[in-house]
């Protein structure tokens, strides 16, 4: 397999990206591949620079310096407008704060995460409707984010990120707002949509969780410290570690 | 994708084809309202604020235009009952400022002009008329009696109401027809040969009762009597005091030119020459001097339901900096924020201007039904209430659209 289809493009490229505010230099000279269907966690302390690399692979900001390339796309050449439609079909985001609107039913919002997709209402609808049972939501379609826990909110909020079945999808600290309990149920979760296939980038300051997940980038300083699998990427290049469904 | 891999690609590092180039999604139209509406429905209290705002202009400039507009019908329904071609004929006041009469051939000389369809007369009398032959001489309450021509209702429209109008006979003998603000001030409601009233120091028998007329209001104040009857019994001098006329609708104004001279050769400068229906128009005109200031303070109140619709949106968007921020990772681009928005603003004003129409509409028949008038609100009243807060909410809600559009997703996600 000397020629790779296009399956096997990595879906993030990071080659030497730099983010400076002003004099502050958030992420200095970073360099990280993440290939369809792995699932790995971004950790380090607050102020480490996680959430930049979030923002940067999630194409919500720009790099001062370097490559970025999102499903091969180079992001240096897309328009916000493209970069839009392709958070709009390549990328689902999970929030520390879910995100829901008060007084909107779980589906609705849930149904929302396709509104950008030029997919018509129905079909927006139904597979919200499905989306909310593979989270195990199917009995709590109508309830509005008052009604639902923590855990619960982020479930729906898991839902509408994998609605449209991105390849990545980007979790933000995402039982950062959750008991230990609720935390666990959002985690497995996160390894079920791994094993079908989405790949999954967990930002986190809690080192158990990232020890926990098959691949563990350590940040601090803006700069990548530890990288689990640097060495297994440069061994085996451009093969998918798992097989996509 | 697959198809994709056929092309060449120019550079590409691990040696696939870079992919085609992502292009968002249009919106269908009706997404675009649901999502402008769901900012409203979430903030019910608010929105029936600002919508009030709007509302109330546009319910006060249709409802101006409204009830002028009912009233100008109401006029205009009168004036095709009642005719436009009356011309009345006064004598003006001569230099040595007494009351001048006009020459007692008048009438049959404004008869003689070709375009004159009907022409009489009444004469001023002195005499005074009384409920009875108690009443203190001086109290006459403001009543005229006035010598009438037998085809006075031909020219002016008299209706009767009771009774009959004075015929040849009548006009010989004691009988009287009492208008309609005589009659009330007389105690008299109905007519027979046991109804009389005190009139030139004697008994005159009331045959007739006069409608109110709305053209020739001073007939209202009269008590009419025969002229043959007012001559021998009232010490009438037979001179016409006003000459009622009805020209050809096409010639009114070239008849008009020449009553003057035609009523009074010698002087014509002495003789008044006046439309009746001229007047009701003019008094509509000054209504419509009032109408304009009103319209104006509509329009001001709309402006300040504008200045509520921005004020709402700009804190919309500063409390739902979040919410952007979301909507910008769920793939929506600039473009869709700031037609979020606008939608928002669009709706809440058209909201608004529905509300203020209904209103106005509701005003104008509540007005017009307490006045009588049958209710008008023009259609282009309301389309226009409605286009005016379209282009309100548009202005209001331009620019706090394009700055929820500006706003950095990061930014836009950072707050709470």
């Amino acid at each position: 397999m000397t020629v790779p289809n296009p399956v096997g493009r990595p879906l993030v490229e990071l080659a030497g990206v730099s983010k400076a505010y002003g004099d502050v230099v958030a992420l200095h000279d970073a360099d990280l591949v993440v290939r369809r269907g792995e699932l790995l966690a971004i950790v380090g302390p607050s102020g480490s620079g996680k959430s930049t690399m979030l923002n940067i692979m999630g194409t919500l900001d720009r790099p001062t310096a370097g490559l970025v390339r999102i499903d091969g796309h180079d992001v240096s050449r897309l328009s916000d407008r493209e970069l839009s439609a392709l958070r709009a079909g390549t990328i689902g985001f999970v929030f520390q704060q879910f995100h829901l609107a008060p007084g909107v039913p779980a589906l609705d919002s849930v149904a929302d995460g396709l509104l950008y997709s030029g997919r018509p209402r129905g079909e927006r609808r139904r597979l919200a409707e499905r989306a909310l049972r593979r989270v195990g939501l199917g009995h709590r379609l109508r309830h509005e984010p008052h009604q639902l826990s923590g855990g619960e909110k982020q479930r729906v909020a898991i839902a509408r990120a994998v609605l449209g079945d991105p390849p990545l999808l980007l979790a933000d600290e995402p039982t950062g707002a959750l008991d230990s309990r609720s935390g666990t149920v959002v985690l497995e979760l996160l390894h079920e949509l791994h094993e079908s296939g989405t790949a999954v980038v967990v930002i986190t300051h809690d080192r158990d969780i990232a020890a926990s997940l098959p691949r563990e980038v350590q940040v601090k300083d803006g700069r990548i410290e530890h990288d689990s699998a640097a060495r297994e990427a440069t061994s085996m290049p451009l093969v998918p570690q798992e097989a996509v469904g | 994708m697959s198809a994709m891999s056929a092309t060449k690609p120019p550079t590409a590092p691990e040696g696939t084809p870079p992919p085609k180039r992502p292009k968002p999604a249009r919106m269908p139209p009706a997404d675009v309202l649901r999502v402008g509406g769901s900012g409203l429905r979430s903030r019910p209290m608010r929105v029936f604020l600002s919508a009030l705002g709007i509302a109330i202009g546009i319910a006060a400039m249709v409802g101006v235009v409204g009830i002028s507009t009912s009233s100008t019908e109401d006029l205009n329904r009168r004036l095709s009952a009642l005719g436009t071609n009356l011309l009345t004929i006064t004598p003006g006041t001569s230099f040595s400022g007494e009351g001048a009469h006009l020459p007692a051939e008048s009438v049959g000389m404004i008869g003689n002009i070709a375009e004159v369809e009907s022409v009489s007369a009444i004469g001023r009398t002195d005499a005074k008329v009384y409920r009875n032959d108690h009443v203190p001489e001086q109290e006459t309450g403001g009543l005229t009696v006035d010598a009438a021509r037998t085809d006075l209702p031909k020219s002016v429209g008299t209706e009767v109401v009771a009774g009959s109008w004075l015929n040849a006979a009548h006009s010989r003998y004691p009988a009287v027809v009492l208008g309609a603000k005589a009659a009330e001030q007389l105690g008299v409601d109905r007519v027979g040969a046991d109804v009389k009233v005190w009139l030139g120091g004697r008994w005159f028998t009331v045959v007739g009762l006069l409608a109110p007329n709305e053209l020739v209001p001073t007939l209202d104040s009269a008590a009419l009597v025969g002229w043959p009857v007012a001559e021998r019994l009232l010490d009438f001098d037979g001179y016409p005091t006003s000459i009622y006329t009805r020209a050809e609708e096409s010639s009114v104004s070239d008849v008009q030119s020449i009553l003057g001279a035609t009523a009074n050769p010698e002087m014509p400068s002495e003789v008044e020459v006046s439309r009746p229906s001229d007047a009701l128009a003019a008094k509509q005109a000054t209504d419509d001097a009032l109408s304009g200031l009103l319209l104006g303070l509509g329009g001001v109140a709309l402006l300040v339901g504008g200045v509520g619709v921005a004020n709402t949106m700009v804190i919309s968007v500063l409390e739902r900096r979040s919410e952007i921020g979301l909507r910008r990772s769920l793939g929506a681009t600039r473009g869709q924020i700031r037609t979020q928005f606008l939608a928002e603003a669009l709706l809440l004003s058209a909201l608004g201007g529905l509300g203020g129409v209904v209103l106005g509409i509701g005003v104008t028949t509540g007005y017009a039904s307490y006045q009588g008038w049958p209710t008008v609100v023009p259609a282009w009243a309301m389309a226009g209430g409605v286009g005016a807060t379209l282009v309100i909410g548009g202005l209001a809600g331009f620019y706090p659209a394009v700055r929820a559009a500006r706003l950095p997703p990061t930014e836009a996600l950072a707050t709470t």
